[in-house]
């Protein structure tokens, strides 16, 4: 369970002071929506040690992980772009994740390659990213963060650029992440459709404050 | 080989750092080294004096001959220029000799302590001076500061300082400084000795009429060459070379009322050189019939001594001032820092 | 971090290095000689025109160039300009020379005509201020060029529907998207401008224009006054450190950042106005290459044989490559740590972290414009003395001497060009390097070696270019035994040997040409294969 303890941050003296609070189990999808600007952005950078909170702590499974560095969290980002290293190919993008001097041969490119397959996407392993659809960018994003097996995924925004009917497979595909993975997902959007479709819960940010605005309970699969 | 001024890259250092790169170090190694020399005499002069077409070589292969030593000859870009290099570099300079300083700079070079005893006999000098008494700075030519034209592109070329100025301002003249080149200091000098207290208000009328002030005087000389100038601060004795060397009969020098300023050229021994004996045995040397018979077609100017064979055709018939002037080395050295002042001043405004 | 301790060690060495003046006996009367005030004013007069020339003949051509977006050569005549940083100075001063002295081919041309020559004006004011506008201008035209071609396309549109005419859109749009440029421009070219030294040195025809990088060599090579050398030195300093200041104060400007390309715009505009515009870039085009033209063809009657086999022009040339090469190393290497500390503290203080970090930012960019006012023949006098203090190989002290004034010389550009591409990079891909934990060499690997590959591309060759034709200190140290290719010219352009002046400024032009313009076009290529997959 992901865990957050009155987590405290305030960019300057005289900024709002944001205070958040809120925990989601392994295998639930929570969906966070907000305006422009009520610090959404902020929320995602505090989890995933972008940022250092003030005050406050965040748990995972009950343990501390608030002075750790954003690497060392059980926690990857999905971002709304700039997820892909645009001139090397998917598999080498997706390899990354859990080796930095990207192996062409071995066992963690065999495990890249499932986690391609996972996502459907085997047919463009060596297919330069930039040459694929926007769908397609992000679910290489979305293998790498199987790859990973961080126990939180974060997603910030990841289908707004995406039309409708691969938006409905990405959601899809997310809902299979958190069920049949186990993992605690956090999902920033704007689009409340998105919400509905997959979340277990609903918070909504104001005034620097999570308030919980919505329980969904969904029949596990 | 040919021309000693080339120095191959022998210190170990350098050569270190030159290996790091292959391509370099083969090519470096590929210039031939200089044919080992029981001992190296280094004279530092001035660029026209080093030049090919100057007196070095013909003296370095004559003295090479008689010295069992290899003769190298280091070029600053003007006489003075040499002097400030063997200040900066104080104890370490590689400098045996300076030669090319002249008796205006010489009280300001015997002040620094750099120098030794030429310990040379000066008997045969034949100098318009008279007898020589310096035992530090040893002459081995002369000759007088003029302005030379070109007889084709100035008809009627001006007769004094006074005539120059009055000439329109497009008459472009080129002059070399005073702090950097021995002509500059001698032009400052000449006009001093002409004009005494005056001397800064023909500074001032000249001034419009200077196209530029060079470090030295071969860029001077070459700028002239090229047409920028109508005249240029050179030597009486210039008109020379180009009689001689070049059968162009179209340059001579113009003889100024007000006199000529005498230039005579010296050469000292560097005290902390290591090769004393040397360094004197080639201060005699350069008073011998051998440097004195190079010097006239090679420095254009006249030799110190008379020698057997006697000055060449062309020099003959060359004008000889019939006033000299020249002011006394240690009243130069008094006055040279408040005139050079003066004298920026006056063309920097 | 590795860039802000090579920053310090920057500063530390010249503070050594001015001591070592301040510590010679010779130097115990720190003066300024009397015509200090003189030589700020006439040196204030010289930069201020040359800097004001520069800026309207660069903005005009500027404007002239974003407007006529095809005609044949144009991306070649934007790779002439961006050149004019790396032209050799003394090469383009002996074309310049040929070109527009008393008996040079403008004046032959007049006279053909029967018209009027025009007086000797290269020495003096004229010809300091002609030169200091070949380079500065061409500058000038190549920076802002991005700016205009980076005004949004809907601006453009907008201006367009609404009818304003050519005038009125310089004034709406054009004018505003480059004004926040023009004062950190403006403050660069007058410290190059101030602090000029080959250019005054051989164009100044008298004291009278002398800059105080010029009368610090004069006091040192000609005067042996090392206390006026000392006292001029930090005259300049101070002067050039209040307008760092200055120019720092209006450069808060964040928006380095090019944005990408604006596809060309199809509409043409009045015929009067296009004309105009064919004319400005024609007579740009021609005033630029006229001198260059100079140099190729006193050049080409050379007498290679004669240059090639003198072994002085073997080894100038051997040192100056070799010189030229590491001098390029030593600035790809400490640019890019600087820049990667330039980027990392840009990045914390746009995350809110660090407060000190804002500071240190600061510090940082200052740091590396202040290298434009060092004097280099200070430094290059203190390495010189501390030879003396230390012992040791003279050649390897002017080698260390030149490096150093290499790499300073450099710097500046060097970390204007590879900064805000670091920013850029780091902006796009910080987040995800932290959260996969790809740090230093592998991240490096990744990330900026592949991004920032034109930019280093540029600084190299630009390092290489400008280190090959600098006289600089060479003036300071040259000698038999270590000549440079410019001081090797420098030399026969004094002795008046002009046809191997002309053969070597020809050697020297063709390399840097060669470097300058093949290196990133190389680049480019691969650059636009991987554009052409996409």
């Amino acid at each position: 369970m992901l865990k957050l303890d009155s987590v405290q941050f305030q960019y300057s003296v005289d900024s709002e002071r944001y205070d958040f609070s809120m925990h989601i189990d392994a295998g639930t999808i929570a969906c966070v929506s907000g305006r422009s600007g009520s610090g959404k952005s902020t929320l995602l950078d505090l989890i995933a040690g972008f940022l250092i909170p003030t005050k406050g702590a965040l748990y995972w499974a009950d343990q501390n992980f608030t002075s750790l560095a954003p690497d060392e969290r059980p926690v990857t980002t999905v971002f709304q772009n700039n997820n892909l290293f645009e001139h090397r190919n998917a598999i080498d993008n997706v390899v990354v994740g859990i080796n930095p001097k990207i192996p062409k041969h071995g066992k963690d490119v065999e495990r890249a390659k499932e986690a391609l397959e996972a996502v459907e996407l085997s047919d463009y392993a060596h297919t330069r990213v930039s040459q694929l659809s926007g769908g397609q960018q992000q679910r290489v994003a979305i293998a790498r963060a199987i790859l990973r097996q961080s126990r939180v995924i974060l997603l910030d925004e990841p289908f707004s650029a995406l039309d409708q009917q691969t938006r409905h497979s990405m959601l899809a595909l997310v809902r299979h992440l958190a069920t049949e993975q186990q993992r605690a997902i956090l999902m920033v959007t704007h689009d409340l459709r998105d919400c509905e479709a997959i979340a277990d819960s609903h918070y909504v940010i104001e005034t620097g404050q999570l308030h919980l605005k919505k329980q969904i309970s969904r029949r596990p699969g | 080989m040919h021309r000693s001024l080339i120095t191959p890259l022998t210190t170990p250092l350098f050569r270190r750092a030159v290996l790091t790169c292959a391509l370099a170090a083969t090519a470096v190694t590929s210039i031939p080294a200089t044919a080992a020399a029981s001992k190296t005499l280094t004279v530092y002069t001035y660029d026209a004096f080093a030049a090919d077409w100057g007196p070095a070589p013909g003296i370095e292969k004559a003295f090479e001959k008689v010295c069992d030593c290899d003769l190298q000859f280091v070029a600053a870009d003007s006489s003075i220029g040499a002097l400030r290099k063997i200040q900066l570099e104080g104890d370490q300079t590689k400098a045996d000799v300076i030669l090319g300083l002249d008796t205006n700079i010489a009280e300001a070079a015997r002040e620094t302590g750099l120098f030794a005893e030429h310990g040379a006999d000066t008997a045969a000098l034949t100098l318009p001076t008279g007898e020589w008494s310096d035992s530090t700075f040893l002459p081995f030519d002369y000759s007088y500061f003029s302005f030379v034209y070109n007889k084709e592109n100035v008809p009627t070329p001006p007769t004094s300082f006074a005539t120059l100025n009055e000439l329109p301002n497009d008459f472009k003249i080129v002059i070399q400084d005073p702090r950097s080149s021995t002509p500059g200091l001698g032009l400052l000098l000449w006009i001093q000795a002409a004009y005494g207290e005056q001397a800064d208000s023909i500074w001032k009328q000249l001034a419009p009429k200077i196209v530029t002030v060079t470090k030295g005087w071969s860029d001077a000389y070459g700028l002239f060459l090229k047409d920028e100038a109508d005249m240029v601060l050179s030597y009486t004795t210039s008109p020379a070379y180009h009689e001689i060397a070049e059968q162009d009969t179209r340059f001579a020098a113009a003889p100024f009322d007000e006199g000529h300023y005498l230039q005579i050229e010296v050469a000292a021994i560097v005290k902390s050189s290591t090769n004393q004996e040397l360094a004197k045995q080639f201060m005699q040397f350069m008073l011998s019939d051998t440097v004195q018979d190079i010097i006239p077609t090679t420095n254009w100017v006249y030799p110190a001594t008379s020698t057997e064979k006697g000055l060449p055709e062309g020099f003959t018939s060359l004008h000889v001032p019939e006033k000299t002037l020249l002011i006394d080395g240690i009243e130069v050295e008094k006055s040279r820092a408040q005139w050079i002042d003066q004298w920026v001043e006056t063309l920097g405004n | 971090m590795p860039g802000l301790i090579i920053a310090c060690l920057l500063l530390t060495l010249a503070v050594v290095l001015f001591f070592q003046l301040a510590a010679h006996p010779t130097a115990s009367t720190l003066s300024v000689g009397p015509r200090i005030i003189k030589t700020i004013g006439w040196t204030t007069l010289q930069a201020s025109l040359s800097t004001i020339l520069s800026l309207a003949i660069g903005l005009t051509l500027c404007w002239a160039l974003s407007h006529r977006k095809q005609f044949a050569g144009r991306s070649l005549y934007i790779a002439l300009l961006s050149s004019a940083l790396v032209l050799p100075t003394i090469v383009v001063i002996l074309g310049i020379v040929s070109l527009l002295g008393r008996s040079g081919w403008v004046n032959d041309a007049l006279e053909h005509l029967n018209l009027p020559t025009h007086e000797p004006i290269i020495f003096g004011l004229a010809g300091i201020v002609i030169a200091h506008c070949y380079f500065n201008a061409s500058y000038v035209a190549r920076t802002l060029l991005s700016r205009f071609e980076s005004i949004p396309t809907e601006q453009v549109k907008l201006t367009r529907s609404l009818g304003l005419n050519a005038w009125q859109r310089f004034k709406m749009i054009e004018l505003p998207a480059v004004s926040s440029t023009i004062p950190t421009l403006a403050i660069t070219i007058f410290l190059l401008c101030f602090t000029s030294f080959s250019i005054v040195l051989i164009l100044g025809g008298s004291p009278k224009f002398n800059t105080l990088e010029v009368s610090i060599y004069e006091a040192i090579k000609l005067d042996f006054n090392l206390g006026r050398a000392l006292g001029l030195a930090l005259t300049q300093l101070a002067i050039c450190a209040t307008l760092v200041v200055i120019g720092a104060r209006f450069g808060k400007d964040n928006k380095l950042i090019a944005t990408a390309n604006v596809k060309p715009q199809p509409w043409s505009d009045s015929l009067f106005v296009s004309l105009l515009q064919a004319a400005i870039i024609a007579l740009f085009g021609l005033a630029f290459a006229l001198p260059l033209v100079a140099v190729l063809i006193d050049g080409i009657a050379a007498d290679y044989r004669a240059i090639l086999t003198d072994p002085y022009f073997q080894r100038a040339t051997i040192t100056s490559l070799l010189i030229a090469t590491l001098s390029t190393l030593l600035v790809l290497l400490i640019s890019t740590l600087l820049a990667i500390s330039f980027a990392t503290l840009a990045t914390e203080q746009r995350l809110g972290k660090h407060n000190t970090s804002r500071f240190v930012l600061r510090l940082l960019s200052f740091s590396s414009t202040l290298y434009l006012a060092v004097p280099s023949l200070v430094l290059g006098l203190g390495f010189f003395l501390l030879a003396r203090t230390i012992g040791g190989d003279h050649t390897v002290w002017a080698l260390v001497a030149l490096l150093t004034s290499n790499v300073l010389m450099v710097l500046p550009f060097a970390i204007g060009t590879l900064a805000p591409a670091m920013i850029k990079a780091a902006n796009r891909y910080d987040k995800l390097a932290f959260s996969l934990g790809i740090k230093k060499w592998a991240r490096w690997r990744l990330i900026e070696s592949h991004l920032l590959r034109p930019e280093l591309t540029y600084v190299a060759s630009l390092a290489f270019c400008m280190s090959l034709g600098d006289l600089g200190i060479i003036a300071l140290f040259g000698n038999q035994d270590f000549v440079t290719l410019p001081w090797l010219l420098y030399q026969k352009m004094g002795s008046y040997r002009t046809d191997e002046a002309a053969g070597i400024a020809l050697v020297m032009l063709c390399i840097t040409l060669t470097v300058f313009l093949l290196l990133p076009m190389i680049n480019s290529r691969r650059d636009a294969d991987h554009h052409a997959k996409t």
